[in-house]
């Protein structure tokens, strides 16, 4: 996977760069937010890390220019003001996860691994974690090997849950990805849900946080 | 001074009053002796006329019809013998003649008369004609009185007219006092008054150029947080990255470079947390005021903190009402959750428990966060919300690192909301329990 660093601290980008070819990706680097612009019209990279505190240009020009060369460009913001309203409109803007700095190098690497998934789930490449796995385009599921039947809601909540897994989901997040606005949602369908797919899933493959959400821990 | 209207008012009636007293004093003065003069012409013509119209030589026992009771004539032979008077008239003589004319004040019948004494040398005679003085006086007083009156008079009327004067001359500071009152904490946009006096152009100037060197302030302090938070936040990213690869690359048994991480997470911890108290301001929370949904911001933290819990294998819950409404700014909330929650994780030990609840009561909504951890000393309850205080300082029963501002940042949200907080020890869980209470005045919903 190429991941395009548009960073300006060079240190960072160095130690950044270290870590992420450690990881196995490919990481190309520019510092100026119209070298990104003009880089990414000739050549899509898989994927963007993008500092908003860029020399030359506002970050969020930055992303919206970005977004207008393609819709489906994966986008992570790195920023180093925490406000609210930043995320709120790099989110608005198309941005496809948010992280505050000093972030934690794992966490960092597990949102790179959710939009990868999420990615490669798109390119109808399948996603597996432990004994799971799941096809988007046939929408079957395998565990152990074993084909396991699903509802279309139970299985687009297992797929949302193994995108971000490594992740809690609320139950309002979870919501928002199975039902449509103004869908009427039953106060506890999530819950009804989730209880057929753990049924079906290998034993501690979901797990509650009460009162909060689930998560698929990575193995 | 109460007021400057009042003030003015008494200061110029009081003005007024004396310089209308003492020109009417002396308009009464000069009044009279006009009218004194006025008089005594008159006395002296009288004489005169009596002289023209009267030629009487001898001696004339019918006396002459009275003229008024006020005025009275005699006419004296050379040889002071009476020839002719009027009614009313002594019929001595009042005084030894003089041998001019001339005017003489005398007493007869219990009065002051003014007397004019003519001499006639023609007829070989003398005229005495007198005038009561306190009649003199009383017309005088009532000729001068209704002139001078008036003036006395206005005084009443001149207050109301410069009562309105005054208050239509201070419209403009009572203007600048409004727009001043009617300020926003945060609004430090120049003061505008139409019309604006000289007198007070130089303390609109003033007090705009105040605001503009504030608002640049406030502007400047804005930008070095900003700024502060990109220039530290950065480079510790830096090192968190760099200190990942170390551990990465370095052999299993090499350095132990366990401190040197830990430095390096309590580092930017202490920033973060400076960074967070120093934007949390009363003013910023007044003016950020949104209906937030206080259990999903709970759950969103939970969420976030994730990777801590899983860490040590703690179990939490989150119960209570869903949703619950309270008004305020999500950054300052937001940061009393994950300071309360992170608190909770890093103070209860491995396999321990964490239970947060949300309640939304009748007159407030209430949070609580109770651990398992070892809790803390009843006597410690008040410090803990003091700036960089640990309890027993870095030799913390925990082992867990820490600057010592969470409860601090905490406090300040909490007293910045007219909330309260009050920690106690956990009936179920063992641990601390912090109860905040917002009050529902906050509410919306």
């Amino acid at each position: 996977m190429q991941i395009l660093l548009i960073e300006d601290d060079i240190a960072l980008v160095d130690a950044l760069k270290k870590t992420l070819v450690y990881e196995g990706f490919l990481v190309n680097h520019l510092s100026k937010g119209s070298q990104a612009i003009a880089m990414v019209k000739t050549e899509l990279p898989d994927m963007v890390i993008l500092d908003l505190g860029l020399p030359d240009m506002n970050g969020l020009e930055v992303l919206r220019a970005l977004r207008e060369v393609s819709s489906e460009l994966p986008i992570l913001i790195l920023t180093a003001r925490s406000s609210l309203e930043d995320k709120i409109t790099g989110l608005d803007l198309g941005a496809d996860d948010y992280l505050a700095k000093p972030f934690d190098v794992n966490e960092l690497l597990a949102r790179i691994r959710v939009i990868e998934r999420r990615a490669s789930s798109l390119k109808h490449a399948g996603l597996t974690i432990g004994e799971v796995s799941i096809d988007s385009v046939s929408h079957q599921v395998k565990v152990a090997g074993d084909i396991v039947t699903m509802s279309r809601r139970e299985f687009m909540l297992l797929k949302a849950l193994m995108e971000n897994a490594g992740r809690v989901l609320t139950r309002s997040s979870l919501e928002s990805k199975l039902y449509s606005w103004g869908e009427e949602v039953a106060s506890n369908s999530i819950e009804v849900h989730i209880h057929h797919v753990r049924k079906k899933m290998p034993p501690k493959f979901i797990q509650t946080l009460r009162g909060v959400g689930y998560i698929i821990k990575l193995v | 001074m109460k007021s400057i209207r009042t003030y003015l008012l008494l200061a110029l009636l009081a003005i007024i009053t004396i310089v209308t007293f003492l020109s009417a004093l002396h308009g009464y003065q000069s009044g009279i002796d006009k009218v004194d003069e006025l008089f005594d012409q008159r006395l002296r013509e009288l004489a005169e006329i009596i002289v023209d119209a009267n030629h009487d030589t001898s001696k004339r026992d019918n006396r002459a019809t009275a003229i008024k009771p006020s005025v009275f004539y005699q006419i004296f032979s050379k040889q002071n013998v009476l020839l002719v008077r009027s009614e009313n008239a002594p019929d001595w003589l009042l005084f030894e003649p003089t041998q001019k004319a001339g005017f003489k004040d005398v007493n007869y019948s219990g009065y002051r008369w003014r007397t004019y004494q003519l001499i006639d040398e023609r007829l070989k005679r003398w005229v005495l004609t007198a005038e009561r003085i306190d009649l003199r006086y009383g017309l005088a007083d009532t000729i001068v009185s209704t002139v001078i009156l008036p003036t006395v008079l206005a005084v009443p009327i001149v207050a109301s007219i410069i009562w309105l004067a005054i208050g239509i001359g201070l419209r403009p500071l009572k203007e600048l006092v409004s727009q001043l009152n009617n300020k926003r904490a945060d609004d430090l946009t120049p003061i505008f008054i139409r019309d604006t006096p000289d007198e007070l152009t130089q303390l609109i100037t003033t007090i705009n150029s105040l605001f503009n060197r504030l608002n640049e302030g406030f502007i400047r302090e804005q930008q070095f947080s900003a700024d502060a938070a990109h220039e530290l936040r950065t480079p510790i990213s830096a090192l968190k990255v760099q200190m990942h690869n170390v551990k990465q690359s370095q052999p299993k048994n090499g350095v132990d470079l366990q401190p040197l991480s830990e430095g390096i997470e309590r580092m930017g911890h202490v920033v973060e947390q400076i960074l967070s108290l120093y934007r949390n301001t009363s003013d910023q929370a007044a003016q950020k005021q949104v209906r937030n949904d206080f259990y999903a911001l709970a759950q969103d933290c939970i969420a976030n903190e994730y990777s801590q819990l899983d860490l040590k294998k703690q179990q939490i819950s989150l119960q209570g009402d869903s949703p619950c409404w309270l008004m305020g700014d999500r950054f300052a909330l937001e940061t009393l959750l994950q300071n309360l929650i992170t608190n909770a994780i890093k103070y209860s030990p491995n396999n321990g428990t964490i239970q947060v609840s949300l309640h939304q009561e009748e007159l407030d909504v209430k949070l609580i966060v109770e651990d398992s951890g070892l809790g803390i000393a009843e006597k410690d309850y008040e410090r803990v919300f003091e700036r960089f205080y640990r309890v027993s300082g870095d030799q913390h029963a925990s082992g867990v690192l820490g600057c010592g501002l969470g409860l601090a940042i905490v406090k300040h949200i909490v007293v910045m909301y007219n909330a309260n907080i009050k920690l106690s020890s956990s009936d179920t869980l063992g641990g601390l329990k912090v109860v905040v209470c917002f009050p529902q005045l906050r509410l919306n919903a």
